[in-house]
Protein backbone atom coordinates (compact mmCIF):
# COMPACT_ATOMS: atom_id res chain seq x y z
CA UNK A 1 0.00 0.00 0.00
CA UNK A 2 2.59 2.41 1.03
CA UNK A 3 4.53 1.46 -2.23
CA UNK A 4 1.64 2.00 -4.41
CA UNK A 5 1.22 5.38 -2.66
CA UNK A 6 4.49 6.24 -2.91
CA UNK A 7 4.58 5.54 -7.14
CA UNK A 8 1.60 7.31 -6.69
CA UNK A 9 3.58 10.57 -4.81
CA UNK A 10 6.04 10.13 -7.62
CA UNK A 11 4.10 10.15 -11.00
CA UNK A 12 2.10 13.08 -9.53
CA UNK A 13 5.92 15.04 -9.11
CA UNK A 14 6.90 14.39 -12.36
CA UNK A 15 3.38 15.58 -13.94
CA UNK A 16 3.60 18.61 -12.02
CA UNK A 17 7.36 18.96 -13.19
CA UNK A 18 6.34 18.33 -16.83
CA UNK A 19 3.60 20.99 -16.71
CA UNK A 20 6.06 23.63 -15.04
CA UNK A 21 9.13 22.31 -18.06
CA UNK A 22 6.03 23.76 -20.79
CA UNK A 23 4.34 26.61 -19.08
CA UNK A 24 8.36 27.50 -18.35
CA UNK A 25 8.87 30.30 -21.30
CA UNK A 26 5.03 31.22 -20.68
CA UNK A 27 5.67 31.61 -17.37
CA UNK A 28 9.04 33.61 -17.87
CA UNK A 29 7.23 36.15 -20.44
CA UNK A 30 4.32 36.40 -18.03
CA UNK A 31 7.14 37.35 -15.61
CA UNK A 32 9.32 39.92 -18.11
CA UNK A 33 6.61 41.94 -19.86
CA UNK A 34 9.44 43.27 -21.63
CA UNK A 35 10.63 40.35 -23.25
CA UNK A 36 7.29 39.76 -25.28
CA UNK A 37 8.30 43.55 -26.33
CA UNK A 38 11.62 42.79 -26.99
CA UNK A 39 10.17 39.58 -29.23
CA UNK A 40 8.42 42.18 -31.25
CA UNK A 41 10.59 44.64 -31.63
CA UNK A 42 13.24 41.95 -33.19
CA UNK A 43 11.10 41.53 -35.71
CA UNK A 44 11.16 45.37 -36.26
CA UNK A 45 14.18 45.39 -38.91
CA UNK A 46 13.72 42.50 -41.15
CA UNK A 47 10.11 42.93 -41.55
CA UNK A 48 10.61 45.95 -42.67
CA UNK A 49 12.46 44.40 -46.12
CA UNK A 50 10.70 41.33 -46.38
CA UNK A 51 7.26 42.07 -46.37
CA UNK A 52 5.54 43.57 -49.24
CA UNK A 53 3.08 46.24 -49.11
CA UNK A 54 1.60 49.65 -50.34
CA UNK A 55 -0.20 52.28 -48.92
CA UNK A 56 -0.04 55.62 -48.31
CA UNK A 57 1.27 57.22 -44.82
CA UNK A 58 0.92 60.28 -43.20
CA UNK A 59 4.33 61.46 -41.54
CA UNK A 60 4.00 64.99 -38.92
CA UNK A 61 6.38 66.74 -37.58
CA UNK A 62 6.18 70.23 -35.90
CA UNK A 63 3.38 71.46 -37.76
CA UNK A 64 4.25 69.89 -41.02
CA UNK A 65 2.33 67.55 -42.42
CA UNK A 66 3.49 65.10 -45.34
CA UNK A 67 1.85 62.09 -46.89
CA UNK A 68 3.59 59.13 -49.43
CA UNK A 69 2.59 56.36 -51.34
CA UNK A 70 4.81 53.54 -50.94
CA UNK A 71 5.49 50.57 -52.68
CA UNK A 72 7.34 47.93 -51.51
CA UNK A 73 8.27 44.28 -52.58
CA UNK A 74 10.30 41.32 -51.85
CA UNK A 75 10.73 38.52 -53.82
CA UNK A 76 14.06 36.50 -54.92
CA UNK A 77 15.68 38.14 -52.02
CA UNK A 78 15.68 41.55 -53.64
CA UNK A 79 13.72 44.79 -52.18
CA UNK A 80 11.92 47.29 -54.38
CA UNK A 81 10.28 50.21 -53.31
CA UNK A 82 8.76 53.31 -54.79
CA UNK A 83 7.94 56.51 -52.86
CA UNK A 84 5.91 59.41 -54.16
CA UNK A 85 5.60 62.42 -52.55
CA UNK A 86 1.62 63.45 -52.37
CA UNK A 87 1.89 66.91 -51.34
CA UNK A 88 3.97 70.11 -52.78
CA UNK A 89 6.01 69.19 -55.91
CA UNK A 90 5.46 65.94 -55.94
CA UNK A 91 8.33 63.52 -56.89
CA UNK A 92 9.48 60.23 -56.36
CA UNK A 93 12.22 57.56 -55.33
CA UNK A 94 12.41 54.09 -56.90
CA UNK A 95 14.70 51.52 -55.60
CA UNK A 96 15.75 48.05 -56.80
CA UNK A 97 18.03 46.16 -54.87
CA UNK A 98 20.83 48.37 -54.75
CA UNK A 99 20.17 50.69 -57.48
CA UNK A 100 18.03 53.87 -56.54
CA UNK A 101 16.33 56.43 -59.11
CA UNK A 102 15.19 59.47 -57.86
CA UNK A 103 12.98 61.87 -59.40
CA UNK A 104 12.25 65.74 -58.64
CA UNK A 105 10.35 67.53 -61.07
CA UNK A 106 11.48 71.22 -61.72
CA UNK A 107 13.59 71.79 -58.42
CA UNK A 108 16.96 71.33 -58.93
CA UNK A 109 17.66 72.76 -55.76
CA UNK A 110 17.61 69.99 -53.91
CA UNK A 111 21.76 68.34 -53.67
CA UNK A 112 20.42 64.81 -55.06
CA UNK A 113 24.44 63.83 -54.62
CA UNK A 114 23.97 64.14 -51.21
CA UNK A 115 20.60 62.02 -50.93
CA UNK A 116 21.91 59.19 -53.35
CA UNK A 117 25.23 58.27 -52.07
CA UNK A 118 23.66 56.21 -49.02
CA UNK A 119 20.01 56.36 -49.97
CA UNK A 120 17.08 56.40 -47.84
CA UNK A 121 16.70 52.53 -47.97
CA UNK A 122 20.15 51.21 -47.19
CA UNK A 123 20.91 47.94 -45.99
CA UNK A 124 22.67 48.85 -42.74
CA UNK A 125 19.41 49.16 -40.33
CA UNK A 126 17.30 46.86 -42.09
CA UNK A 127 19.62 44.01 -41.13
CA UNK A 128 20.79 44.86 -38.00
CA UNK A 129 18.59 44.34 -34.87
CA UNK A 130 17.64 47.43 -32.21
CA UNK A 131 19.77 47.30 -29.89
CA UNK A 132 18.12 49.61 -27.12
CA UNK A 133 17.31 47.52 -24.03
CA UNK A 134 20.11 48.96 -22.00
CA UNK A 135 18.89 52.62 -22.97
CA UNK A 136 14.90 52.41 -23.10
CA UNK A 137 12.62 50.24 -21.59
CA UNK A 138 10.48 47.95 -23.49
CA UNK A 139 6.87 47.33 -22.65
CA UNK A 140 4.56 46.02 -24.01
CA UNK A 141 0.90 48.42 -24.04
CA UNK A 142 -1.11 45.99 -26.00
CA UNK A 143 -3.23 45.30 -29.35
CA UNK A 144 -4.92 48.18 -31.61
CA UNK A 145 -5.73 49.01 -35.05
CA UNK A 146 -3.61 50.68 -38.03
CA UNK A 147 -5.42 51.14 -41.52
CA UNK A 148 -7.50 48.11 -41.01
CA UNK A 149 -4.62 45.58 -39.48
CA UNK A 150 -4.23 44.54 -35.92
CA UNK A 151 -0.69 45.40 -34.00
CA UNK A 152 0.63 45.21 -31.26
CA UNK A 153 1.62 48.45 -29.34
CA UNK A 154 5.19 48.75 -28.53
CA UNK A 155 6.47 51.35 -25.73
CA UNK A 156 10.05 51.91 -25.46
CA UNK A 157 10.73 54.30 -22.65
CA UNK A 158 13.87 56.44 -22.29
CA UNK A 159 15.84 55.55 -19.04
CA UNK A 160 17.48 58.89 -19.10
CA UNK A 161 16.71 62.39 -20.12
CA UNK A 162 19.70 62.48 -22.89
CA UNK A 163 16.91 60.78 -26.02
CA UNK A 164 13.22 60.36 -26.57
CA UNK A 165 10.58 57.93 -25.99
CA UNK A 166 9.23 56.13 -28.93
CA UNK A 167 5.67 54.21 -29.54
CA UNK A 168 5.70 51.74 -32.14
CA UNK A 169 2.67 49.77 -33.74
CA UNK A 170 3.79 46.61 -35.41
CA UNK A 171 1.23 45.06 -37.53
CA UNK A 172 0.34 41.30 -35.94
CA UNK A 173 1.14 39.02 -38.41
CA UNK A 174 4.31 40.31 -40.53
CA UNK A 175 5.85 42.79 -37.63
CA UNK A 176 5.91 45.44 -39.93
CA UNK A 177 6.14 49.00 -38.48
CA UNK A 178 2.65 50.75 -39.50
CA UNK A 179 2.96 53.79 -37.21
CA UNK A 180 5.29 55.27 -34.66
CA UNK A 181 5.50 58.15 -31.68
CA UNK A 182 8.11 60.17 -30.96
CA UNK A 183 7.61 61.52 -27.49
CA UNK A 184 9.05 64.05 -24.95
CA UNK A 185 9.60 63.19 -21.42
CA UNK A 186 6.35 64.35 -20.26
CA UNK A 187 4.55 62.38 -23.33
CA UNK A 188 4.18 64.85 -25.91
CA UNK A 189 4.56 63.64 -29.25
CA UNK A 190 6.95 65.64 -31.23
CA UNK A 191 6.76 63.33 -34.26
CA UNK A 192 4.07 60.58 -35.85
CA UNK A 193 4.25 58.53 -38.77
CA UNK A 194 1.40 56.34 -39.40
CA UNK A 195 -0.56 54.54 -42.39
CA UNK A 196 -3.71 55.65 -43.41
CA UNK A 197 -4.14 53.14 -46.54
CA UNK A 198 -1.88 49.49 -45.74
CA UNK A 199 -1.98 46.75 -48.14
CA UNK A 200 0.02 44.12 -47.34
CA UNK A 201 0.16 41.03 -49.88
CA UNK A 202 2.07 38.44 -51.13
CA UNK A 203 3.05 40.05 -54.60
CA UNK A 204 3.14 43.12 -56.45
CA UNK A 205 3.37 43.99 -60.22
CA UNK A 206 6.32 45.52 -62.17
CA UNK A 207 4.48 48.07 -62.96
CA UNK A 208 4.10 49.52 -59.44
CA UNK A 209 8.13 49.88 -59.07
CA UNK A 210 8.21 52.11 -62.40
CA UNK A 211 9.49 56.09 -62.35
CA UNK A 212 6.47 58.20 -63.74
CA UNK A 213 7.57 61.33 -62.61
CA UNK A 214 8.90 63.03 -65.48
CA UNK A 215 11.78 65.60 -64.79
CA UNK A 216 15.54 66.02 -64.02
CA UNK A 217 16.89 62.06 -63.29
CA UNK A 218 19.86 60.68 -61.65
CA UNK A 219 20.40 57.84 -60.62
CA UNK A 220 23.12 56.13 -58.47
CA UNK A 221 24.06 52.34 -56.69
CA UNK A 222 23.86 52.75 -52.85
CA UNK A 223 27.11 52.89 -51.39
CA UNK A 224 28.05 49.74 -48.99
CA UNK A 225 26.95 50.21 -45.93
CA UNK A 226 30.59 48.23 -44.51
CA UNK A 227 32.04 51.54 -45.78
CA UNK A 228 29.80 54.29 -45.12
CA UNK A 229 29.23 52.84 -40.91
CA UNK A 230 32.95 52.67 -40.01
CA UNK A 231 33.47 56.27 -41.64
CA UNK A 232 34.10 58.96 -38.80
CA UNK A 233 35.40 61.85 -40.01
CA UNK A 234 36.54 63.85 -36.54
CA UNK A 235 40.06 65.06 -38.00
CA UNK A 236 41.17 68.51 -35.85
CA UNK A 237 38.25 68.71 -33.50
CA UNK A 238 37.35 66.36 -30.35
CA UNK A 239 34.30 65.73 -28.92
CA UNK A 240 34.29 65.68 -25.54
CA UNK A 241 30.43 63.84 -24.41
CA UNK A 242 28.20 62.49 -25.84
CA UNK A 243 25.32 60.11 -24.18
CA UNK A 244 25.84 56.93 -23.30
CA UNK A 245 24.67 54.44 -25.38
CA UNK A 246 25.10 56.83 -28.52
CA UNK A 247 27.93 54.56 -30.85
CA UNK A 248 29.60 56.30 -34.03
CA UNK A 249 27.37 55.29 -37.35
CA UNK A 250 27.32 56.45 -40.61
CA UNK A 251 28.79 59.92 -41.11
CA UNK A 252 26.98 62.17 -43.41
CA UNK A 253 28.80 64.04 -45.89
CA UNK A 254 29.02 67.76 -45.33
CA UNK A 255 30.40 68.96 -47.88
CA UNK A 256 32.79 71.84 -46.70
CA UNK A 257 33.71 71.06 -43.05
CA UNK A 258 33.90 67.84 -40.86
CA UNK A 259 31.07 65.81 -39.37
CA UNK A 260 30.23 62.73 -37.39
CA UNK A 261 27.28 61.09 -36.68
CA UNK A 262 26.32 58.73 -33.32
CA UNK A 263 22.70 56.57 -33.21
CA UNK A 264 21.86 54.35 -30.14
CA UNK A 265 19.90 52.07 -32.46
CA UNK A 266 16.99 54.37 -32.48
CA UNK A 267 17.65 58.02 -31.63
CA UNK A 268 20.74 59.89 -33.86
CA UNK A 269 22.45 62.57 -34.24
CA UNK A 270 25.15 64.19 -36.31
CA UNK A 271 27.79 66.91 -35.64
CA UNK A 272 29.21 69.15 -37.97
CA UNK A 273 31.85 71.34 -37.51
CA UNK A 274 32.90 73.87 -40.04
CA UNK A 275 34.95 76.89 -40.66
CA UNK A 276 32.24 79.86 -40.61
CA UNK A 277 33.68 81.85 -43.37
CA UNK A 278 31.49 84.46 -44.49
CA UNK A 279 28.49 83.55 -43.43
CA UNK A 280 26.89 84.65 -39.85
CA UNK A 281 25.14 81.82 -38.30
CA UNK A 282 23.23 82.47 -35.17
CA UNK A 283 23.70 80.40 -31.87
CA UNK A 284 20.85 78.67 -30.38
CA UNK A 285 18.57 75.79 -30.49
CA UNK A 286 15.65 75.39 -33.20
CA UNK A 287 13.29 72.33 -32.94
CA UNK A 288 10.76 70.61 -35.79
CA UNK A 289 9.03 67.89 -34.18
CA UNK A 290 11.63 65.29 -32.34
CA UNK A 291 14.53 66.91 -34.39
CA UNK A 292 16.97 69.73 -32.56
CA UNK A 293 19.32 71.83 -34.23
CA UNK A 294 21.69 73.47 -32.02
CA UNK A 295 24.30 75.62 -33.64
CA UNK A 296 27.11 77.79 -31.58
CA UNK A 297 30.42 79.32 -32.76
CA UNK A 298 33.77 78.23 -31.88
CA UNK A 299 37.02 80.22 -32.36
CA UNK A 300 39.86 78.66 -32.57
CA UNK A 301 43.36 80.57 -33.22
CA UNK A 302 41.89 83.30 -35.52
CA UNK A 303 39.62 81.26 -37.05
CA UNK A 304 35.59 80.83 -36.25
CA UNK A 305 34.34 77.42 -36.84
CA UNK A 306 30.46 76.78 -36.69
CA UNK A 307 29.55 73.76 -34.79
CA UNK A 308 26.23 72.02 -35.50
CA UNK A 309 24.12 69.37 -33.89
CA UNK A 310 21.21 68.25 -35.08
CA UNK A 311 19.56 65.37 -34.10
CA UNK A 312 16.39 63.45 -33.06
CA UNK A 313 17.43 64.18 -29.42
CA UNK A 314 16.16 66.74 -26.73
CA UNK A 315 17.43 70.78 -27.32
CA UNK A 316 19.55 70.29 -23.68
CA UNK A 317 21.19 66.96 -25.08
CA UNK A 318 22.68 68.66 -28.34
CA UNK A 319 23.75 71.85 -26.42
CA UNK A 320 25.68 69.87 -24.10
CA UNK A 321 27.07 67.86 -26.82
CA UNK A 322 27.84 70.89 -28.97
CA UNK A 323 29.38 72.56 -26.15
CA UNK A 324 31.77 69.90 -25.89
CA UNK A 325 33.36 70.06 -29.22
CA UNK A 326 36.60 71.35 -28.75
CA UNK A 327 39.10 72.35 -31.87
CA UNK A 328 42.63 70.95 -31.13
CA UNK A 329 43.99 71.73 -35.11
CA UNK A 330 42.30 74.45 -37.17
CA UNK A 331 45.12 73.93 -39.63
CA UNK A 332 43.47 69.94 -39.88
CA UNK A 333 40.38 71.61 -41.67
CA UNK A 334 42.29 73.85 -44.00
CA UNK A 335 44.14 71.34 -45.62
CA UNK A 336 41.02 69.16 -45.89
CA UNK A 337 38.29 72.21 -47.50
CA UNK A 338 41.17 74.14 -49.78
CA UNK B 1 24.48 94.04 -10.08
CA UNK B 2 26.49 93.03 -12.74
CA UNK B 3 27.01 95.41 -15.64
CA UNK B 4 24.99 93.26 -18.14
CA UNK B 5 21.88 93.11 -15.87
CA UNK B 6 21.85 96.96 -15.79
CA UNK B 7 22.04 96.99 -19.33
CA UNK B 8 19.31 95.31 -19.47
CA UNK B 9 17.36 97.15 -17.26
CA UNK B 10 18.18 100.11 -18.78
CA UNK B 11 17.24 98.76 -22.03
CA UNK B 12 13.75 98.04 -20.37
CA UNK B 13 13.52 101.85 -19.77
CA UNK B 14 13.58 102.77 -23.21
CA UNK B 15 11.64 100.30 -24.09
CA UNK B 16 14.26 98.32 -25.89
CA UNK B 17 14.65 94.65 -24.00
CA UNK B 18 13.45 91.68 -25.44
CA UNK B 19 11.77 89.67 -24.32
CA UNK B 20 15.02 86.80 -22.76
CA UNK B 21 16.13 89.68 -21.31
CA UNK B 22 13.30 90.44 -19.32
CA UNK B 23 13.16 86.80 -18.17
CA UNK B 24 16.50 87.25 -17.10
CA UNK B 25 15.73 89.78 -15.16
CA UNK B 26 12.76 88.14 -13.51
CA UNK B 27 14.73 85.50 -13.01
CA UNK B 28 17.30 87.20 -10.99
CA UNK B 29 18.15 86.05 -7.68
CA UNK B 30 17.85 89.69 -6.44
CA UNK B 31 14.95 90.81 -6.68
CA UNK B 32 14.53 93.38 -4.15
CA UNK B 33 17.96 94.97 -5.65
CA UNK B 34 17.32 94.90 -9.44
CA UNK B 35 13.40 96.73 -8.09
CA UNK B 36 15.37 99.29 -6.29
CA UNK B 37 17.57 99.96 -9.04
CA UNK B 38 14.72 100.46 -11.35
CA UNK B 39 12.74 103.19 -8.76
CA UNK B 40 16.13 104.72 -8.94
CA UNK B 41 16.41 105.25 -12.68
CA UNK B 42 13.05 106.27 -12.78
CA UNK B 43 13.13 108.51 -10.37
CA UNK B 44 16.20 110.32 -12.42
CA UNK B 45 14.54 109.95 -15.94
CA UNK B 46 11.49 112.00 -14.14
CA UNK B 47 13.63 114.40 -12.71
CA UNK B 48 15.01 115.12 -15.89
CA UNK B 49 12.23 114.55 -17.81
CA UNK B 50 9.16 116.36 -16.45
CA UNK B 51 8.30 115.71 -12.61
CA UNK B 52 7.99 112.30 -11.27
CA UNK B 53 6.66 109.45 -13.30
CA UNK B 54 3.60 107.25 -12.49
CA UNK B 55 5.76 104.24 -13.25
CA UNK B 56 8.30 104.04 -10.14
CA UNK B 57 6.46 102.68 -7.61
CA UNK B 58 4.69 100.05 -9.93
CA UNK B 59 5.78 96.69 -9.84
CA UNK B 60 4.57 95.34 -12.64
CA UNK B 61 6.47 92.00 -12.49
CA UNK B 62 4.39 89.48 -11.68
CA UNK B 63 2.07 90.49 -14.08
CA UNK B 64 5.27 90.48 -17.19
CA UNK B 65 6.60 87.33 -15.49
CA UNK B 66 2.32 85.44 -15.78
CA UNK B 67 2.48 87.07 -19.28
CA UNK B 68 5.67 85.28 -20.58
CA UNK B 69 4.65 81.83 -19.26
CA UNK B 70 1.81 82.03 -21.17
CA UNK B 71 -0.63 82.33 -17.81
CA UNK B 72 -3.58 85.28 -17.58
CA UNK B 73 -2.41 88.38 -15.74
CA UNK B 74 -3.65 88.17 -11.96
CA UNK B 75 -4.02 91.28 -10.55
CA UNK B 76 -4.26 91.46 -6.73
CA UNK B 77 -6.80 94.67 -5.75
CA UNK B 78 -5.48 94.74 -3.05
CA UNK B 79 -1.86 95.37 -3.69
CA UNK B 80 -1.79 99.42 -4.59
CA UNK B 81 1.52 98.35 -6.13
CA UNK B 82 0.09 96.45 -8.80
CA UNK B 83 -2.41 98.62 -10.16
CA UNK B 84 -0.72 101.01 -12.49
CA UNK B 85 -1.87 104.49 -12.82
CA UNK B 86 -1.18 105.01 -16.31
CA UNK B 87 -1.18 101.45 -17.97
CA UNK B 88 -1.18 103.10 -21.57
CA UNK B 89 1.94 104.78 -21.32
CA UNK B 90 3.55 101.00 -20.73
CA UNK B 91 4.48 99.71 -24.13
CA UNK B 92 6.12 96.52 -23.22
CA UNK B 93 7.49 95.20 -25.87
CA UNK B 94 8.24 91.39 -24.77
CA UNK B 95 4.31 91.43 -24.05
CA UNK B 96 3.44 92.26 -27.47
CA UNK B 97 6.24 89.78 -29.17
CA UNK B 98 4.53 87.18 -26.76
CA UNK B 99 1.45 88.00 -27.98
CA UNK B 100 2.46 88.53 -31.11
CA UNK B 101 4.25 84.79 -30.87
CA UNK B 102 0.99 83.31 -29.80
CA UNK B 103 -0.90 84.44 -32.88
CA UNK B 104 1.69 83.83 -35.25
CA UNK B 105 2.73 80.56 -33.90
CA UNK B 106 6.10 79.21 -35.01
CA UNK B 107 8.13 82.04 -36.63
CA UNK B 108 9.36 80.87 -39.60
CA UNK B 109 7.52 79.64 -42.98
CA UNK B 110 9.93 76.66 -42.80
CA UNK B 111 7.81 75.39 -39.86
CA UNK B 112 10.70 75.58 -36.87
CA UNK B 113 10.03 76.22 -33.35
CA UNK B 114 12.52 78.71 -32.49
CA UNK B 115 13.52 78.65 -28.63
CA UNK B 116 16.84 79.57 -26.56
CA UNK B 117 17.56 76.33 -24.04
CA UNK B 118 15.25 75.90 -21.24
CA UNK B 119 18.19 76.39 -19.10
CA UNK B 120 18.64 80.40 -19.89
CA UNK B 121 14.77 80.89 -19.67
CA UNK B 122 13.56 78.09 -17.31
CA UNK B 123 10.81 78.09 -19.37
CA UNK B 124 8.72 75.07 -21.49
CA UNK B 125 7.90 77.14 -24.57
CA UNK B 126 9.31 79.56 -26.87
CA UNK B 127 7.91 82.16 -28.56
CA UNK B 128 9.72 83.75 -31.71
CA UNK B 129 11.98 87.03 -30.74
CA UNK B 130 13.45 89.43 -32.48
CA UNK B 131 17.13 89.07 -31.81
CA UNK B 132 20.55 89.29 -33.90
CA UNK B 133 23.05 88.77 -31.14
CA UNK B 134 25.33 86.04 -31.37
CA UNK B 135 26.91 84.94 -28.78
CA UNK B 136 28.77 81.52 -28.24
CA UNK B 137 28.17 79.87 -25.50
CA UNK B 138 30.80 78.85 -22.89
CA UNK B 139 30.77 76.23 -20.16
CA UNK B 140 28.55 77.02 -17.69
CA UNK B 141 26.96 79.80 -19.65
CA UNK B 142 23.90 79.27 -21.44
CA UNK B 143 23.09 81.18 -24.95
CA UNK B 144 21.20 84.30 -24.23
CA UNK B 145 19.73 84.46 -28.06
CA UNK B 146 16.69 83.16 -29.78
CA UNK B 147 16.53 82.80 -32.84
CA UNK B 148 13.81 84.75 -35.12
CA UNK B 149 14.20 83.82 -38.21
CA UNK B 150 17.28 82.64 -40.99
CA UNK B 151 17.71 84.62 -44.46
CA UNK B 152 18.24 82.41 -47.29
CA UNK B 153 21.88 81.83 -46.78
CA UNK B 154 21.31 80.71 -43.31
CA UNK B 155 18.36 78.51 -44.12
CA UNK B 156 20.01 76.55 -46.95
CA UNK B 157 23.35 75.90 -45.10
CA UNK B 158 21.52 74.67 -42.09
CA UNK B 159 18.94 72.68 -44.50
CA UNK B 160 22.35 71.40 -46.13
CA UNK B 161 23.16 69.82 -42.49
CA UNK B 162 19.24 68.89 -42.00
CA UNK B 163 19.45 67.12 -45.49
CA UNK B 164 22.83 65.24 -44.55
CA UNK B 165 21.57 64.11 -41.10
CA UNK B 166 18.06 63.06 -42.66
CA UNK B 167 20.25 60.79 -44.98
CA UNK B 168 22.39 59.16 -42.50
CA UNK B 169 19.91 58.93 -39.91
CA UNK B 170 17.65 56.99 -42.67
CA UNK B 171 20.74 54.36 -43.29
CA UNK B 172 21.83 54.16 -39.49
CA UNK B 173 18.99 54.86 -36.85
CA UNK B 174 15.67 55.28 -39.68
CA UNK B 175 12.57 53.24 -40.16
CA UNK B 176 12.90 52.75 -43.51
CA UNK B 177 9.53 54.78 -44.52
CA UNK B 178 10.50 56.83 -41.71
CA UNK B 179 14.07 57.96 -42.50
CA UNK B 180 12.58 59.19 -45.91
CA UNK B 181 9.88 60.56 -44.59
CA UNK B 182 12.16 62.74 -42.42
CA UNK B 183 14.51 63.39 -45.62
CA UNK B 184 11.93 64.39 -47.79
CA UNK B 185 10.00 66.69 -44.93
CA UNK B 186 13.50 68.78 -44.82
CA UNK B 187 13.85 68.67 -48.59
CA UNK B 188 10.05 70.46 -48.94
CA UNK B 189 10.66 72.55 -45.90
CA UNK B 190 13.61 74.08 -46.84
CA UNK B 191 12.82 74.45 -50.78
Amino acid sequence: MKERLHRSEVWLRMVVLGWLVLLAPGLLAAAEPGSEAEAWLARLGPSLNMTTYRGVFVYTRGDQVSSMRVAHRYRDGVVEERLVQQDGEGGEIVRKGMRVVCVLPRHGRIQLEQVMPAGPFAEAFANQLVTTSNWYQPELLGEGRVAGYGAKVIALRAVDRHRYSYHFWLELQTGLLVKSHVRDSDGHVLESFQFTDLEITDSLPDSEFEVQTTGAEMSQKLSSPSKSVTVNRMHGWTLGWQPDGFQPAAAPRSGNGQAIAFSDGLAAFSVFVEPVGELDMPTGVSRIGATTAYMRKLQAGDRMFLVTVIGEIPPETAMRVANSVDIEDAMAFRSQTQ
Amino acid sequence: MDDRLKETLSAMLDDQADELSVRRVLSHSEQQEVRSQWQRWHQLRGLLQDGQSALERIDISQQVRQSLSGAEPVLAPSSPDLEPRSPTNWHWPAIAMVLTGLVIGFGMGTGWEVRQDREAVLASEIVPVQAEIAQAPTAGAVPEVALQGLDEQQLEHLSRYLLEHAQHNSVGAGRGAVGYARLASVSTAAY
